[in-house]
Protein backbone atom coordinates (compact mmCIF):
# COMPACT_ATOMS: atom_id res chain seq x y z
CA UNK A 1 0.00 0.00 0.00
CA UNK A 2 2.85 2.80 0.85
CA UNK A 3 4.60 1.34 -2.06
CA UNK A 4 2.25 2.50 -4.31
CA UNK A 5 3.23 6.16 -4.32
CA UNK A 6 6.67 5.41 -4.81
CA UNK A 7 6.49 3.47 -8.05
CA UNK A 8 4.48 6.04 -9.43
CA UNK A 9 7.92 8.24 -8.65
CA UNK A 10 10.11 5.55 -9.82
CA UNK A 11 8.12 5.24 -13.22
CA UNK A 12 7.83 9.27 -13.45
CA UNK A 13 11.71 9.56 -13.28
CA UNK A 14 11.98 6.66 -15.29
CA UNK A 15 9.97 8.86 -18.00
CA UNK A 16 11.74 11.74 -17.41
CA UNK A 17 14.76 10.28 -17.74
CA UNK A 18 14.43 8.61 -20.96
CA UNK A 19 11.36 10.73 -22.60
CA UNK A 20 12.38 10.17 -25.67
CA UNK A 21 12.56 6.44 -26.24
CA UNK A 22 10.06 5.74 -22.98
CA UNK A 23 7.63 4.06 -25.81
CA UNK A 24 10.35 1.62 -26.71
CA UNK A 25 11.67 0.80 -23.27
CA UNK A 26 8.26 0.49 -22.00
CA UNK A 27 7.59 -1.89 -25.34
CA UNK A 28 10.57 -3.76 -24.72
CA UNK A 29 9.90 -3.92 -20.83
CA UNK A 30 6.30 -5.19 -21.66
CA UNK A 31 7.41 -7.91 -24.11
CA UNK A 32 9.92 -9.21 -21.42
CA UNK A 33 12.77 -7.46 -22.64
CA UNK A 34 15.06 -5.53 -20.22
CA UNK A 35 15.18 -1.59 -20.60
CA UNK A 36 18.93 -1.84 -21.68
CA UNK A 37 18.67 -4.33 -24.64
CA UNK A 38 18.38 -2.74 -27.15
CA UNK A 39 19.54 -5.99 -29.76
CA UNK A 40 16.71 -7.87 -30.75
CA UNK A 41 16.24 -11.39 -29.30
CA UNK A 42 18.52 -13.87 -30.60
CA UNK A 43 16.71 -15.97 -33.43
CA UNK A 44 17.66 -19.63 -33.72
CA UNK A 45 16.25 -20.37 -37.07
CA UNK A 46 15.22 -18.14 -40.07
CA UNK A 47 12.35 -18.83 -41.54
CA UNK A 48 9.16 -16.74 -40.09
CA UNK A 49 9.29 -13.19 -39.96
CA UNK A 50 8.28 -12.38 -36.49
CA UNK A 51 10.34 -13.99 -33.31
CA UNK A 52 8.24 -14.51 -30.19
CA UNK A 53 9.12 -12.31 -27.30
CA UNK A 54 12.05 -13.82 -25.98
CA UNK A 55 12.01 -13.82 -22.24
CA UNK A 56 15.81 -12.62 -21.84
CA UNK A 57 17.52 -14.12 -18.45
CA UNK A 58 18.48 -10.68 -17.38
CA UNK A 59 18.21 -11.13 -13.65
CA UNK A 60 21.07 -14.31 -14.27
CA UNK A 61 23.69 -10.83 -14.16
CA UNK A 62 21.45 -9.10 -11.10
CA UNK A 63 23.50 -11.13 -8.87
CA UNK A 64 24.98 -8.29 -6.42
CA UNK A 65 21.93 -5.81 -5.48
CA UNK A 66 21.82 -3.40 -2.53
CA UNK A 67 18.35 -3.79 -0.70
CA UNK A 68 17.32 -0.24 -1.53
CA UNK A 69 17.66 -0.83 -5.01
CA UNK A 70 16.27 -4.15 -5.58
CA UNK A 71 13.70 -2.96 -3.65
CA UNK A 72 12.92 -0.20 -6.24
CA UNK A 73 13.91 -2.03 -9.02
CA UNK A 74 11.70 -5.36 -8.01
CA UNK A 75 8.77 -2.39 -7.51
CA UNK A 76 8.98 -1.21 -10.69
CA UNK A 77 9.76 -4.27 -12.55
CA UNK A 78 6.39 -5.83 -10.61
CA UNK A 79 4.85 -2.90 -12.63
CA UNK A 80 6.00 -3.55 -16.08
CA UNK A 81 8.23 -6.40 -16.88
CA UNK A 82 10.87 -8.53 -16.28
CA UNK A 83 10.88 -10.87 -12.51
CA UNK A 84 13.32 -9.50 -10.29
CA UNK A 85 14.83 -12.88 -8.94
CA UNK A 86 18.06 -14.25 -9.80
CA UNK A 87 18.29 -17.80 -10.90
CA UNK A 88 18.91 -18.71 -6.99
CA UNK A 89 15.60 -17.12 -5.55
CA UNK A 90 13.95 -18.65 -8.79
CA UNK A 91 14.72 -21.96 -7.87
CA UNK A 92 14.45 -21.73 -4.09
CA UNK A 93 10.64 -20.47 -4.99
CA UNK A 94 10.16 -23.81 -6.95
CA UNK A 95 11.76 -25.98 -4.51
CA UNK A 96 9.84 -24.65 -2.04
CA UNK A 97 6.25 -24.86 -4.12
CA UNK A 98 7.40 -28.24 -5.62
CA UNK A 99 7.76 -29.80 -1.79
CA UNK A 100 4.62 -28.28 -1.00
CA UNK A 101 3.01 -29.41 -3.86
CA UNK A 102 4.28 -32.96 -3.65
CA UNK A 103 3.43 -32.58 0.64
CA UNK A 104 -0.28 -33.19 -1.42
CA UNK A 105 0.08 -35.88 -3.43
CA UNK A 106 3.24 -37.99 -3.43
CA UNK A 107 4.94 -39.07 -6.57
CA UNK A 108 3.85 -42.44 -8.18
CA UNK A 109 5.98 -45.18 -7.17
CA UNK A 110 7.61 -46.10 -10.01
CA UNK A 111 11.44 -45.32 -10.77
CA UNK A 112 11.05 -46.19 -14.49
CA UNK A 113 8.44 -44.01 -15.29
CA UNK A 114 10.00 -40.90 -13.20
CA UNK A 115 13.34 -41.74 -15.32
CA UNK A 116 11.17 -41.84 -18.63
CA UNK A 117 9.75 -38.75 -17.92
CA UNK A 118 13.03 -36.79 -17.00
CA UNK A 119 14.19 -38.03 -19.85
CA UNK A 120 11.82 -36.76 -22.55
CA UNK A 121 11.60 -34.03 -20.58
CA UNK A 122 15.05 -32.74 -20.37
CA UNK A 123 15.13 -33.58 -24.08
CA UNK A 124 12.36 -30.86 -25.05
CA UNK A 125 13.57 -28.32 -22.54
CA UNK A 126 17.28 -28.58 -24.25
CA UNK A 127 15.66 -27.12 -27.16
CA UNK A 128 14.42 -23.89 -25.04
CA UNK A 129 16.67 -20.82 -24.13
CA UNK A 130 17.08 -22.03 -20.70
CA UNK A 131 18.16 -25.49 -21.37
CA UNK A 132 20.57 -25.81 -18.22
CA UNK A 133 17.97 -25.01 -15.82
CA UNK A 134 17.64 -27.33 -13.00
CA UNK A 135 14.70 -29.02 -14.95
CA UNK A 136 13.08 -31.99 -12.75
CA UNK A 137 10.24 -33.69 -14.01
CA UNK A 138 7.71 -35.97 -12.11
CA UNK A 139 4.18 -37.93 -12.40
CA UNK A 140 1.86 -37.28 -9.39
CA UNK A 141 0.06 -39.95 -8.15
CA UNK A 142 -3.84 -38.52 -8.55
CA UNK A 143 -6.62 -39.13 -11.38
CA UNK A 144 -7.11 -35.43 -11.61
CA UNK A 145 -6.16 -34.19 -15.07
CA UNK A 146 -3.38 -31.67 -15.04
CA UNK A 147 0.24 -30.45 -15.30
CA UNK A 148 1.97 -28.52 -13.23
CA UNK A 149 4.72 -26.09 -13.93
CA UNK A 150 7.28 -23.88 -10.74
CA UNK A 151 9.53 -21.47 -11.21
CA UNK A 152 13.09 -22.88 -11.34
CA UNK A 153 12.43 -26.01 -13.42
CA UNK A 154 9.72 -27.66 -11.36
CA UNK A 155 7.71 -29.60 -13.76
CA UNK A 156 4.87 -32.27 -12.90
CA UNK A 157 2.13 -33.89 -14.84
CA UNK A 158 -0.62 -36.21 -12.79
CA UNK A 159 -1.18 -39.94 -13.25
CA UNK A 160 -4.75 -38.81 -14.71
CA UNK A 161 -3.38 -37.06 -17.35
CA UNK A 162 -0.46 -39.78 -18.37
CA UNK A 163 -3.08 -41.58 -18.50
CA UNK A 164 -4.69 -39.84 -21.62
CA UNK A 165 -1.48 -40.17 -22.97
CA UNK A 166 -0.27 -42.42 -26.17
CA UNK A 167 2.78 -41.55 -27.71
CA UNK A 168 5.97 -39.85 -26.71
CA UNK A 169 5.18 -37.34 -29.12
CA UNK A 170 2.26 -36.37 -26.54
CA UNK A 171 4.07 -36.17 -23.86
CA UNK A 172 6.68 -34.24 -25.41
CA UNK A 173 3.89 -31.69 -25.80
CA UNK A 174 2.72 -31.64 -22.57
CA UNK A 175 5.49 -30.93 -20.72
CA UNK A 176 6.66 -28.53 -23.47
CA UNK A 177 3.95 -26.93 -22.62
CA UNK A 178 5.21 -26.54 -18.58
CA UNK A 179 8.52 -25.90 -20.08
CA UNK A 180 6.98 -22.83 -21.99
CA UNK A 181 5.41 -21.49 -18.81
CA UNK A 182 8.75 -21.82 -17.12
CA UNK A 183 10.99 -19.99 -19.45
CA UNK A 184 8.68 -17.39 -20.07
CA UNK A 185 8.38 -17.45 -16.10
CA UNK A 186 4.61 -16.78 -16.31
CA UNK A 187 4.64 -18.03 -12.40
CA UNK A 188 6.93 -15.53 -11.39
CA UNK A 189 5.14 -12.73 -13.10
CA UNK A 190 1.52 -13.39 -11.79
CA UNK A 191 3.08 -13.49 -8.34
CA UNK A 192 4.14 -9.83 -8.77
CA UNK A 193 0.68 -8.91 -9.61
CA UNK A 194 -0.06 -10.80 -6.27
CA UNK A 195 0.14 -9.24 -3.03
CA UNK A 196 3.02 -11.80 -2.36
CA UNK A 197 5.51 -9.09 -3.58
CA UNK A 198 5.89 -7.46 -0.11
CA UNK A 199 6.76 -11.05 1.73
CA UNK A 200 8.84 -12.23 -1.18
CA UNK A 201 10.89 -9.03 -1.14
CA UNK A 202 11.55 -9.67 2.62
CA UNK A 203 12.48 -13.00 1.74
CA UNK A 204 14.47 -12.37 -1.33
CA UNK A 205 18.01 -13.90 -0.29
CA UNK A 206 16.77 -16.15 2.40
CA UNK A 207 16.57 -19.97 2.01
CA UNK A 208 13.00 -20.61 2.40
CA UNK A 209 12.27 -24.00 4.25
CA UNK A 210 9.13 -25.19 4.56
CA UNK A 211 8.61 -24.13 8.26
CA UNK A 212 9.39 -20.49 8.32
CA UNK A 213 6.70 -18.04 8.50
CA UNK A 214 7.76 -16.08 5.71
CA UNK A 215 7.98 -19.63 3.39
CA UNK A 216 4.03 -20.52 5.05
CA UNK A 217 3.19 -16.92 4.41
CA UNK A 218 4.56 -17.17 0.55
CA UNK A 219 3.04 -20.28 0.34
CA UNK A 220 -0.44 -19.23 0.85
CA UNK A 221 -0.01 -16.71 -1.25
CA UNK A 222 1.28 -18.73 -4.06
CA UNK A 223 -1.25 -21.14 -3.75
CA UNK A 224 -4.05 -18.80 -3.44
CA UNK A 225 -2.70 -17.07 -7.30
CA UNK A 226 -2.02 -20.31 -8.40
CA UNK A 227 -5.79 -21.67 -7.62
CA UNK A 228 -6.65 -18.76 -9.84
CA UNK A 229 -4.62 -19.78 -12.80
CA UNK A 230 -2.28 -18.08 -14.88
CA UNK A 231 -4.09 -15.32 -17.24
CA UNK A 232 -5.57 -17.50 -20.14
CA UNK A 233 -2.60 -15.52 -22.72
CA UNK A 234 -0.05 -17.11 -20.64
CA UNK A 235 -1.81 -20.88 -21.44
CA UNK A 236 -2.19 -19.73 -25.18
CA UNK A 237 1.76 -18.42 -25.08
CA UNK A 238 2.08 -22.47 -23.63
CA UNK A 239 0.42 -24.15 -26.27
CA UNK A 240 2.45 -22.41 -28.41
CA UNK A 241 5.55 -22.79 -27.00
CA UNK A 242 4.60 -26.65 -26.15
CA UNK A 243 4.40 -27.12 -29.85
CA UNK A 244 7.42 -26.08 -31.13
CA UNK A 245 9.61 -27.53 -28.33
CA UNK A 246 8.28 -30.60 -29.36
CA UNK A 247 8.85 -29.88 -32.88
CA UNK A 248 12.69 -28.69 -32.28
CA UNK A 249 12.80 -32.09 -30.64
CA UNK A 250 12.27 -34.13 -33.19
CA UNK A 251 8.58 -35.07 -32.24
CA UNK A 252 5.54 -34.86 -33.86
CA UNK A 253 4.39 -30.97 -33.50
CA UNK A 254 0.73 -32.22 -32.76
CA UNK A 255 1.22 -33.85 -29.81
CA UNK A 256 -0.20 -31.23 -27.76
CA UNK A 257 -3.25 -30.43 -29.46
CA UNK A 258 -4.35 -34.35 -29.69
CA UNK A 259 -4.07 -34.21 -25.92
CA UNK A 260 -6.79 -30.86 -25.75
CA UNK A 261 -8.41 -33.20 -27.93
CA UNK A 262 -8.73 -35.78 -25.63
CA UNK A 263 -8.67 -33.27 -22.38
CA UNK A 264 -11.64 -31.68 -24.55
CA UNK A 265 -13.95 -35.23 -24.41
CA UNK A 266 -13.90 -35.72 -20.49
CA UNK A 267 -17.07 -34.14 -19.12
CA UNK A 268 -16.75 -31.01 -17.79
CA UNK A 269 -18.87 -32.11 -14.54
CA UNK A 270 -16.25 -34.52 -14.24
CA UNK A 271 -14.06 -34.02 -10.60
CA UNK A 272 -10.87 -35.16 -12.02
CA UNK A 273 -10.98 -31.86 -14.77
CA UNK A 274 -12.18 -29.55 -12.06
CA UNK A 275 -8.85 -27.80 -11.00
CA UNK A 276 -7.88 -27.78 -14.45
CA UNK A 277 -10.94 -26.23 -16.16
CA UNK A 278 -10.94 -23.51 -13.42
CA UNK A 279 -7.60 -23.04 -14.19
CA UNK A 280 -7.66 -22.94 -17.98
CA UNK A 281 -9.63 -21.96 -20.64
CA UNK A 282 -11.49 -24.65 -22.05
CA UNK A 283 -9.67 -27.12 -24.63
CA UNK A 284 -11.87 -26.04 -27.72
CA UNK A 285 -10.68 -22.51 -26.93
CA UNK A 286 -6.93 -23.51 -26.82
CA UNK A 287 -7.15 -25.19 -29.82
CA UNK A 288 -9.07 -22.58 -31.83
CA UNK A 289 -6.38 -20.24 -30.37
CA UNK A 290 -3.52 -22.67 -31.62
CA UNK A 291 -5.28 -22.97 -34.92
CA UNK A 292 -5.41 -19.24 -35.61
CA UNK A 293 -1.82 -19.20 -34.55
CA UNK A 294 -0.44 -22.03 -36.18
CA UNK A 295 -2.01 -21.63 -39.83
CA UNK A 296 0.00 -22.49 -42.22
CA UNK A 297 3.21 -22.07 -40.45
CA UNK A 298 4.23 -26.02 -40.17
CA UNK A 299 3.03 -26.98 -43.45
CA UNK A 300 7.02 -27.40 -44.53
CA UNK A 301 7.80 -29.22 -41.57
CA UNK A 302 8.46 -32.84 -41.76
CA UNK A 303 6.38 -34.88 -40.07
CA UNK A 304 7.96 -35.64 -36.82
CA UNK A 305 8.32 -38.57 -34.85
CA UNK A 306 5.14 -39.91 -32.53
CA UNK A 307 7.00 -42.26 -30.42
CA UNK A 308 4.12 -44.58 -29.67
CA UNK A 309 6.16 -47.76 -29.81
CA UNK A 310 8.48 -46.00 -27.01
CA UNK A 311 5.64 -44.65 -25.03
CA UNK A 312 5.95 -45.95 -21.28
CA UNK A 313 2.71 -47.17 -19.95
CA UNK A 314 1.69 -47.23 -16.33
CA UNK A 315 1.84 -50.72 -15.07
CA UNK B 1 -10.10 -66.37 -10.74
CA UNK B 2 -12.22 -63.73 -10.41
CA UNK B 3 -9.64 -61.05 -12.19
CA UNK B 4 -10.01 -64.01 -15.27
CA UNK B 5 -14.03 -63.20 -15.13
CA UNK B 6 -13.52 -59.22 -14.72
CA UNK B 7 -11.08 -59.63 -17.67
CA UNK B 8 -13.08 -61.29 -19.99
CA UNK B 9 -16.14 -59.13 -19.08
CA UNK B 10 -14.62 -56.12 -19.56
CA UNK B 11 -12.94 -57.42 -22.81
CA UNK B 12 -16.65 -58.36 -23.54
CA UNK B 13 -17.78 -54.68 -22.70
CA UNK B 14 -15.34 -53.13 -24.91
CA UNK B 15 -15.94 -55.60 -27.95
CA UNK B 16 -19.72 -55.07 -27.70
CA UNK B 17 -19.21 -50.86 -27.27
CA UNK B 18 -16.36 -51.04 -29.87
CA UNK B 19 -18.04 -50.93 -33.22
CA UNK B 20 -20.68 -48.46 -32.27
CA UNK B 21 -17.70 -45.74 -31.21
CA UNK B 22 -17.23 -43.05 -33.73
CA UNK B 23 -15.58 -39.80 -33.49
CA UNK B 24 -17.31 -36.86 -35.24
CA UNK B 25 -16.16 -33.40 -35.00
CA UNK B 26 -17.09 -29.70 -35.54
CA UNK B 27 -14.90 -27.22 -37.94
CA UNK B 28 -13.48 -24.59 -35.95
CA UNK B 29 -13.00 -22.34 -38.63
CA UNK B 30 -13.52 -22.51 -42.44
CA UNK B 31 -10.79 -24.59 -43.92
CA UNK B 32 -10.34 -26.27 -47.65
CA UNK B 33 -11.26 -30.39 -47.96
CA UNK B 34 -7.53 -31.66 -49.81
CA UNK B 35 -7.46 -34.74 -51.17
CA UNK B 36 -4.60 -35.67 -49.35
CA UNK B 37 -2.98 -34.39 -46.45
CA UNK B 38 -1.06 -31.70 -47.42
CA UNK B 39 -1.25 -28.35 -48.22
CA UNK B 40 -0.47 -28.81 -52.20
CA UNK B 41 -3.44 -30.90 -52.41
CA UNK B 42 -5.87 -30.20 -54.59
CA UNK B 43 -8.86 -28.54 -52.84
CA UNK B 44 -12.17 -30.90 -53.25
CA UNK B 45 -14.57 -28.39 -51.39
CA UNK B 46 -14.64 -25.76 -48.55
CA UNK B 47 -15.88 -27.07 -45.13
CA UNK B 48 -17.45 -24.12 -42.93
CA UNK B 49 -17.03 -23.17 -39.52
CA UNK B 50 -19.64 -25.47 -37.15
CA UNK B 51 -20.53 -27.89 -40.17
CA UNK B 52 -20.01 -31.33 -38.60
CA UNK B 53 -17.72 -33.90 -40.03
CA UNK B 54 -17.10 -37.72 -39.34
CA UNK B 55 -13.20 -38.25 -38.13
CA UNK B 56 -11.88 -41.17 -39.94
CA UNK B 57 -7.41 -40.48 -38.78
CA UNK B 58 -5.09 -38.21 -38.29
CA UNK B 59 -1.87 -37.86 -40.44
CA UNK B 60 0.90 -35.52 -38.55
CA UNK B 61 -0.90 -32.31 -39.22
CA UNK B 62 -3.67 -32.87 -41.12
CA UNK B 63 -7.41 -34.91 -40.08
CA UNK B 64 -8.95 -36.94 -42.62
CA UNK B 65 -12.79 -36.54 -42.43
CA UNK B 66 -16.04 -37.36 -44.61
CA UNK B 67 -18.53 -34.73 -44.56
CA UNK B 68 -21.14 -33.92 -47.51
CA UNK B 69 -20.33 -37.37 -49.47
CA UNK B 70 -16.42 -36.00 -49.85
CA UNK B 71 -13.85 -38.16 -47.98
CA UNK B 72 -10.70 -35.65 -47.24
CA UNK B 73 -8.25 -33.65 -45.24
CA UNK B 74 -8.30 -30.20 -42.91
CA UNK B 75 -5.76 -29.00 -40.96
CA UNK B 76 -5.77 -30.96 -37.20
CA UNK B 77 -5.90 -28.04 -35.55
CA UNK B 78 -9.45 -26.70 -37.92
CA UNK B 79 -11.38 -30.10 -36.27
CA UNK B 80 -12.36 -30.46 -32.43
CA UNK B 81 -13.24 -33.93 -32.84
CA UNK B 82 -16.12 -35.27 -29.73
CA UNK B 83 -17.88 -38.16 -28.54
CA UNK B 84 -20.67 -39.66 -30.08
CA UNK B 85 -23.40 -40.73 -28.06
CA UNK B 86 -23.37 -44.73 -28.69
CA UNK B 87 -19.87 -44.41 -26.89
CA UNK B 88 -21.09 -42.93 -24.09
CA UNK B 89 -23.64 -45.91 -23.58
CA UNK B 90 -19.76 -48.50 -24.06
CA UNK B 91 -18.42 -46.08 -21.04
CA UNK B 92 -21.55 -46.50 -18.46
CA UNK B 93 -21.73 -50.28 -19.14
CA UNK B 94 -18.27 -50.06 -18.54
CA UNK B 95 -18.49 -48.27 -15.70
CA UNK B 96 -21.26 -50.55 -14.12
CA UNK B 97 -18.48 -53.10 -12.92
CA UNK B 98 -16.36 -50.22 -11.81
CA UNK B 99 -14.22 -49.43 -14.40
CA UNK B 100 -14.59 -46.52 -16.26
CA UNK B 101 -13.42 -45.94 -20.06
CA UNK B 102 -11.97 -42.75 -22.08
CA UNK B 103 -10.87 -42.69 -25.32
CA UNK B 104 -9.25 -39.84 -27.23
CA UNK B 105 -9.33 -41.01 -30.70
CA UNK B 106 -11.04 -44.45 -32.47
CA UNK B 107 -9.31 -47.28 -31.54
CA UNK B 108 -7.73 -45.98 -27.96
CA UNK B 109 -9.12 -47.53 -24.96
CA UNK B 110 -7.96 -46.19 -21.47
CA UNK B 111 -9.17 -48.01 -18.18
CA UNK B 112 -9.55 -45.73 -15.36
CA UNK B 113 -9.25 -47.06 -12.01
CA UNK B 114 -12.75 -46.78 -9.87
CA UNK B 115 -10.92 -44.97 -7.27
CA UNK B 116 -10.17 -41.61 -7.81
CA UNK B 117 -7.53 -40.62 -5.01
CA UNK B 118 -5.89 -37.62 -4.41
CA UNK B 119 -7.88 -34.64 -5.94
CA UNK B 120 -6.40 -31.56 -5.68
CA UNK B 121 -7.96 -27.99 -4.87
CA UNK B 122 -7.09 -24.87 -3.22
CA UNK B 123 -7.90 -25.82 0.41
CA UNK B 124 -5.42 -28.81 -0.11
CA UNK B 125 -2.84 -26.96 -1.84
CA UNK B 126 -3.14 -23.57 1.09
CA UNK B 127 -3.03 -26.30 4.24
CA UNK B 128 0.00 -28.63 2.26
CA UNK B 129 3.28 -29.26 4.24
CA UNK B 130 6.58 -29.37 2.91
CA UNK B 131 7.80 -32.67 2.14
CA UNK B 132 11.65 -32.43 1.87
CA UNK B 133 11.97 -36.41 0.97
CA UNK B 134 9.35 -36.70 -1.61
CA UNK B 135 11.75 -33.36 -3.31
CA UNK B 136 15.04 -35.43 -2.60
CA UNK B 137 12.79 -38.30 -4.97
CA UNK B 138 12.05 -36.00 -7.47
CA UNK B 139 15.52 -34.82 -7.57
CA UNK B 140 16.89 -37.93 -8.14
CA UNK B 141 15.18 -38.66 -10.90
CA UNK B 142 16.75 -35.95 -13.03
CA UNK B 143 18.19 -36.20 -16.33
CA UNK B 144 21.67 -34.64 -17.50
CA UNK B 145 22.37 -33.45 -20.84
CA UNK B 146 24.13 -36.12 -21.85
CA UNK B 147 21.08 -38.91 -20.85
CA UNK B 148 18.69 -37.08 -22.42
CA UNK B 149 20.51 -36.88 -26.17
CA UNK B 150 21.32 -40.40 -26.00
CA UNK B 151 17.98 -40.88 -25.13
CA UNK B 152 16.92 -38.69 -28.13
CA UNK B 153 19.88 -40.58 -30.55
CA UNK B 154 18.36 -44.05 -29.45
CA UNK B 155 14.83 -42.50 -30.54
CA UNK B 156 16.32 -41.51 -33.61
CA UNK B 157 15.08 -37.65 -32.42
CA UNK B 158 16.81 -35.16 -34.07
CA UNK B 159 17.09 -31.35 -33.05
CA UNK B 160 15.53 -29.32 -35.86
CA UNK B 161 15.36 -25.70 -36.23
CA UNK B 162 11.42 -24.62 -35.63
CA UNK B 163 10.68 -21.04 -34.46
CA UNK B 164 8.54 -19.36 -31.71
CA UNK B 165 4.58 -18.42 -33.26
CA UNK B 166 3.98 -15.32 -32.43
CA UNK B 167 0.59 -14.47 -30.81
CA UNK B 168 -2.41 -14.31 -33.23
CA UNK B 169 -2.82 -10.95 -34.66
CA UNK B 170 -5.69 -10.01 -32.98
CA UNK B 171 -4.03 -10.29 -29.84
CA UNK B 172 -1.76 -7.32 -30.85
CA UNK B 173 -4.29 -5.13 -32.18
CA UNK B 174 -5.82 -3.82 -28.95
CA UNK B 175 -5.30 0.02 -28.98
CA UNK B 176 -2.83 0.64 -25.55
CA UNK B 177 -0.11 -1.58 -24.76
CA UNK B 178 -0.85 -1.71 -21.69
CA UNK B 179 -4.38 -2.92 -21.66
CA UNK B 180 -2.44 -5.71 -23.12
CA UNK B 181 -0.37 -6.39 -20.27
CA UNK B 182 -0.92 -9.69 -18.26
CA UNK B 183 1.13 -9.30 -15.25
Amino acid sequence: MVKKPLLIAVLAVVGLAHASDLNRTLRDLLFGRSPGQTQPAPTTMGSAPQQAPQSQQTTQTQTERRPRTAELLGGLLAVVGEPPYSPEEERNIGRTVAGGLLGVVPLVRDDELQRYVNRVGRWVALQSERPDLGWHFGVLDTEDINAFAMPGGYVFVTKGLYRQLNSEAELAGVLGHEIGHVIRKHHLRMLQKSRALAELGAAAGRRMEGSSPIAANFMGNFWEAFARGLDKEAEYEADRIGMVLAARAGYDAYGLPTVLQAIGHVSANDSRVAFLFKTHPHPDDRLATLSEAVGSRFDDLPEGKTLSNRFYRLR
Amino acid sequence: MMRLGMTVLLGVLLTLAMPVWATTGTMLRDDPLRAFASATAPVLTQVARGTKVEVLGRQGGWTQVRVGGHTGWVRMLSVRTSETAQRDVGGELAGVIGMGTRQADPGRIVAVAGVRGLTLNEQQLQQARFNAQELERLERYAASRAEAQAFAREGGLNARAVDYIPAPAQARQQSSPWEETQW
